[in-house]
């Protein structure tokens, strides 16, 4: 009897403390670290069969870590990513797993836009294309990476080419041949981000996605502008002002990432940000 | 029935009014609800993250099991003098031998058909919530658990070697694990002494690995997770490579648990 009284108080105590326990849990600071991981050869001898579990459950803790860095940029707490970590981490889960996709999906959203580490990307994306013979998007990126990013038009239709025959979709053979012109960028861009959101359930990464997205509108307005001003005028506009000011454009738009857009001597848009969180800069 | 049968089923119901095995089973359970879950934190693998999490949930409760059985069963009989008792009727220590291991084998098949039938509602509501680029193959599935299961009556079969041998539970239960993960690994080591790296090594060095590659079981040759997982082929050869292999080596660890439980002296 006394023994169930005890234990009974014990479980009311538990209660009462509970509340206080969790609200003083929620308050204390979290340490945005990603952590050290030993090296795949290691972690396969160790892991053994479970190789695969121990990839995907690095990836997901990968996920988290950056899902928390994101939600402080949007409070403006500015922490610096662990970005050589992020990608050892992802080059690590290629090799324990080379099926895995995430690892070449986040790599492809974290790494090119923000960090421009896109050989590296391109890299990841061929070992993953090796492995992932089905897997028409990993091309796809690739192919995007080397047009955008590198410029590497006859790569990018490569890529694309490989992509295309994978999906059976034709609009990528069209990209790949409009890789090989050059043509509109920033438009291509878009459509690329637009077909990247579709498919994202990562709300970080659409975040990212979507922050993106808005700047480079913002840049395919004040292009098209651009190029209405030279058809007008016969000569690129001196300042992004000038496009306001003859009637082009009603309101400049915002970047942001928090930069201001301006036109360099070949009158294409850049802006101070760079595309860039103040901390990635 | 028969004698060994009648040993089979009195183990059996041994291992299953274990209290311990019946919590371990009910924390496995409880596991593979959360698969779906968990495998939604995945970016775009989540079909792939619930089949990885439910195989690898099923194949570890069957290494647990496999230990814990294999490891508490002939030296503890011994030690609570029931061989004496049972090995005084006509039974020789063969079937005695053979019945334990049979009991074990028969619990592992047993549960890992069970588990394996609860994870398919579980993975099939996790592919639904965001649905792969890649099918589910149930097939590979299947080829994956038998695996799983080929692969923790191996285990069982070597604890089983090391209980008949010991006279307490701490040389088959570390035993086992010891070389369960050696098993798990030597193929990555002998990949890697037969690779690129071997010219760094002394070749006295590499002869015994490959040695001792050969004598410790080898896991990888049962795990079939990366097929049912990615939906990749799996050829033929490759399964009947696997069974002959599986069935080779644990007929070899039971004679050797017979002969050293034939020649052991029973206080």
């Amino acid at each position: 009897m006394k023994g169930r009284l005890a234990l009974v108080t014990l479980v009311l105590a538990y209660l009462c403390l509970l509340p206080g326990f969790i609200g003083q849990m929620k308050e204390r600071p979290i340490e945005v670290k990603l952590g050290y991981q030993p090296h795949a050869r290691v972690i396969r001898l160790v892991s053994g069969e479970f190789s695969p579990l121990v990839a995907e459950m690095s990836v997901v803790n990968l996920l988290f870590y950056y899902g928390t860095l994101v939600d402080k940029w949007q409070k403006n707490i500015i922490i610096r990513p662990e970005y050589m970590n992020m990608f050892r981490m992802l080059s690590t889960v290629s090799e324990l797993d080379p099926y895995n996709q995430d690892a070449y999906y986040f790599a492809q959203a974290a790494f090119t836009w923000e960090l421009g580490r896109v050989k590296e990307v391109n890299m990841l994306l061929e070992r993953g294309m090796q492995f992932r013979t089905w897997d028409h998007w990993l091309p796809f990126y690739a192919g995007f990476n080397s047009a955008y990013f590198l410029k590497d038009y006859a790569a990018a239709a490569k890529y694309m080419q490989r992509s295309a025959e994978l999906s059976g979709d034709t609009l990528r053979t069209k990209l790949a041949s409009r890789y090989l012109y050059e043509s509109s960028r920033t438009s291509m861009a878009l459509s690329f981000l637009d077909g990247m959101i579709a498919r994202e359930k990562n709300a970080a990464v659409i975040k990212t996605y979507q922050v993106r997205k808005e700047a480079l509108q913002a840049v395919d307005t004040i292009e098209q502008a651009v190029l209405a001003y030279r058809q007008a005028k016969g000569g690129n506009p001196a300042q992004v002002s000038d496009l306001v000011a003859s009637g082009l454009i009603k309101v400049l738009p915002r970047d942001p990432y928090g930069g201001e857009f301006y036109l360099d001597n070949d009158g294409r848009v850049r802006t101070t940000s760079q595309f860039a969180n103040p901390d990635q800069r | 029935m028969s004698k060994f049968a009648v040993l089979i089923q009195v183990n059996l119901k041994t291992i299953l009014r274990d209290r311990i095995l019946h919590a371990i089973l009910g924390a496995v359970v409880v596991g593979l609800l959360l698969v779906p879950a968990i495998s939604s934190f995945s970016m775009r693998q989540v079909q792939e993250l619930a089949i990885s999490l439910a195989l690898s949930g099923i194949s570890f409760f069957l290494l647990v099991m496999a230990i814990l059985l294999g490891s508490s069963s002939i030296w503890r009989d011994v030690e609570q003098r029931h061989t004496t008792s049972v090995l005084t009727l006509p039974l020789s220590r063969t079937t005695y031998v053979l019945a334990k291991f049979a009991a074990i084998a028969i619990f592992l098949l047993g549960t890992g058909i069970l588990l394996g039938i609860c994870s398919i509602p579980l993975i099939s509501v996790a592919a639904a919530s965001y649905p792969s680029d890649q099918p589910i193959l149930w097939g590979n599935l299947v080829v994956a658990l038998c695996g799983d299961i080929a692969k923790s009556m191996l285990i069982a079969a070597m604890a089983l070697l090391l209980s008949s041998i010991s006279t307490s539970f701490y040389l088959p239960f570390f035993g086992s694990v010891v070389l369960y993960l050696c098993g798990s690994a030597s193929q990555e080591v002998y990949e890697y002494v037969t690779g690129e790296f071997v010219r760094a090594m002394h070749p006295l060095v590499i002869v015994i690995i490959k040695s001792v590659y050969c004598l410790l079981p080898n896991l990888a040759a049962f795990n079939y997770k990366v097929q049912a997982v990615y939906a990749l082929p799996i050829p033929f050869e490759q399964i009947a490579w696997s069974v002959g292999y599986g069935t080779l080596y644990v007929a070899m660890i039971l004679v050797l648990a017979v002969l050293t439980f034939n020649r052991r002296v029973l206080g």
